[in-house]
């Protein structure tokens, strides 16, 4: 009984599916036929009957081909889980340059509206992706659609058949029924696999969007490099450097004193000799910052051991033994840590985090988690950004979970190799 | 006292082997890479030895692993390990064999010749000599709740000084108190820990270290 009842189901579910599927594959064949039939319409007598036609089918076509395909996409992540990229081009930001035109990716403009009208326009009609929609359009009738048309077809013969009297018709009524009932749950399926195949990105496309994203990574890598490089030259120039020319000022005007006046230049010896202590406390600072020591010397795993042991929270570490990464990966992985371990010390509240480093087979995983009070992305914005970039340049992502109240989970993920 | 110098940089070790000459102690061998460390130690047996943590070949911790090595070997023999960093980490692994006669401290403590070969002193005669900042991190790691919280502020300072290796009278110079006045305050503190409290200071500065070593992080 209740098989019976799922079977009904199904069919029913079917068979508005396989409508659907109809509808929106035989869209753009129908403007076809309807120009077709305008033109007999008009006759043959009439020399420009042929022009109406023409321009329902030039318009209608390409302007109906991107909500056709959106539509299949939709009904297809719908119905079957499978999300298909769609891979059109968006639009960029519109910029004013110094010269007072704008720039919206394209060309340069006067205002910003004409910049904004020209962008619209040509990301719309210039899009490579259009091509790829109406090859779809072109295809679906002959496949999917054609498939699509079989139920309502076989209830279309069914009614009309059944309705006239005599055998012959009847028959093929009963028949159209029968065709109907028994392939309405199938006949929706074939547009899945038309789809994937024909409304994926093309190889260009899905290139030209790597590309893309590679450019802006690497925009942001070089602008983080320049800082920190800014940022090291800095220091070492008012730190170190000026400490330096300090002490050896100090250490001339010791060796003019050393036969005058010994006790003031003992004075000055022991005065150069903290600077040198202090400029080295300085650029222990500056090497930490750069690249902590521990993590030349051990690899990632004991650098986050070490980097447990000095934040004042309970932290433990758990690690596959032997986990040796390259090091960029390490370093950001390891600041990445850094970065967590810090928020959680200043903003969480938490007595204690715990950090997970495993590797799972496509890559590392780092995971850290902390009891403390949740609401982290809100909280923070600058940093977990900052880190998600880092990340992200070695194709890595960043999941943060941290509901109000916590607990606060982040996973880090890097495809790579453990060597 | 017979000393072993293990640095890869000649400036540094040339100017080591100086200042401990200066003071009057003999400099037996040297050595510039991990494996000639661990060598030098098995030839020499050195009274003590000072460290480098960062040599070739790798240009990571051989000098670390050379002097635990070493240890192992040879159970108590004196190093001092000296760094341009310190790591709670590796201060954990040079103690973590209870014997005592170690030293990790940070480069610049050189520039005090009478303090560095004072530590050097300690650790020969099987004394400890810890930095200041290893402590400190020690005995701050999330210490609630470890007893440590128990102790008053003054009892924490003369702690960390001891853990640091300095005996019963050095502490009171630092500290401007009497030595009986610091003998009363380690076993006020020493009762609080639960640690039996002796008269020999190095095994009392190691049950301190083994204390914080085992309670913290």
């Amino acid at each position: 009984m209740r098989q019976v009842g799922s079977w009904v189901g199904r069919v029913g579910t079917g068979f508005v599916r396989a409508c659907v599927v109809a509808v929106v594959g035989m869209l753009i064949p129908a403007v076809w036929a309807a120009a077709v039939a305008l033109g007999i319409r008009w006759g043959p007598g009439n020399p420009w009957s042929w022009l109406a036609p023409l321009v329902l089918v030039c318009v209608g076509t390409p302007v109906l081909a991107r909500p056709v395909c959106r539509t299949v996409r939709r009904v297809v992540a719908d119905w079957t889980g499978t999300v298909i990229p769609d891979g059109y081009r968006r639009a960029g930001p519109v910029t004013r340059m110094s010269t007072g035109y704008w720039w919206n990716g394209f060309g340069y403009e006067r205002t910003s509206r004409d910049a904004l009208l020209d962008q619209k326009w040509r990301v719309r009609w210039g899009d490579p992706a259009n091509w790829r929609d109406l090859r779809f359009t072109a295809v679906v009738p002959f496949t999917a659609g054609l498939v699509a048309c079989l139920p309502p077809a076989g209830v279309a013969a069914a009614v009309v058949g059944l309705l006239q009297p005599g055998l012959a018709p009847r028959l093929t009524g009963v028949l159209g029924a029968v065709l109907a009932v028994g392939c309405a749950p199938y006949a929706w399926r074939p547009l899945e696999p038309v789809a994937v195949r024909f409304l994926r990105p093309s190889p260009a496309m899905a290139l030209a969007d790597r590309v893309d994203e590679l450019t802006a990574q690497r925009a942001d890598a070089t602008v983080a490099q320049a800082a920190e490089i800014r940022r090291i030259e800095r220091d070492l120039h008012d730190g170190a450097q000026a400490r330096l020319v300090g002490l050896g000022l100090s250490l001339a005007t010791a060796e003019k004193l050393l036969a005058s006046d010994p006790e003031q230049a003992r004075t000055l010896m022991r005065e150069a000799r903290a600077g040198a202590a202090a400029s080295l406390a300085e650029l222990r600072e500056l090497v930490q910052g750069i690249s902590p020591p521990v993590l030349t010397e051990r690899g990632l795993v004991d650098a986050v051991r070490a980097l447990a042991l000095d934040v004042p929270l309970d932290v433990g570490v758990d690690a596959d033994d032997g986990l040796r990464l390259d090091p960029p990966v390490e370093a950001a992985l390891y600041f990445g840590v850094c970065e967590l371990l810090t928020n959680t010390v200043r903003h969480a509240h938490a007595s204690r985090a715990h950090v997970r480093l495993h590797h799972d087979g496509v890559g590392i995983v780092v995971e850290v988690e902390d009891d403390g009070r949740g609401g982290a992305g809100a909280r923070d914005g600058g940093g977990l950004a900052g880190l998600r970039r880092r990340i992200a340049v070695f194709d890595g992502t960043v999941e943060i979970t941290s509901p109000a109240g916590g607990p606060t989970r982040v996973r880090m993920a890097v495809p790579c190799e453990s060597s | 006292m017979r000393i072993v110098v293990a640095e890869d940089l000649y400036l540094l070790r040339d100017g080591m082997v100086r200042l401990i000459e200066a003071c009057g102690h003999e400099v037996v061998a040297t050595a510039a890479t991990g494996p000639e460390t661990l060598d030098v130690l098995r030839t020499w047996r050195p009274d003590v030895s000072v460290i480098d943590v960062r040599m070739p070949p790798t240009q990571s911790d051989e000098g670390l692993r050379a002097a635990l090595a070493a240890r192992r070997e040879m159970p108590g023999l004196p190093v001092l390990v000296l760094s341009q960093h310190v790591e709670q980490l590796y201060a954990r692994e040079l103690l973590a064999d209870g014997a005592g006669a170690v030293g990790y401290l940070l480069k610049e403590s050189v520039f005090d010749a009478d303090q560095f070969i004072g530590a050097l002193e300690r650790v020969a005669g099987g004394g400890t000599a810890m930095d200041p900042a290893v402590i400190a991190k020690l005995l701050s790691a999330g210490s609630a709740g470890r007893g440590l919280d128990r102790l008053t502020e003054r009892e924490r300072s003369v702690l960390a000084l001891m853990a640091e290796g300095l005996s019963n009278q050095a502490v009171g110079r630092r500290l401007f108190l009497s030595e009986s006045a610091i003998s009363k305050y380690t076993t006020s503190m020493f009762g609080k820990l639960g640690i039996g409290d002796d008269d020999d200071g190095n095994r009392r500065v190691l049950a301190v270290l083994a204390y914080l070593n085992a309670t913290s992080g």
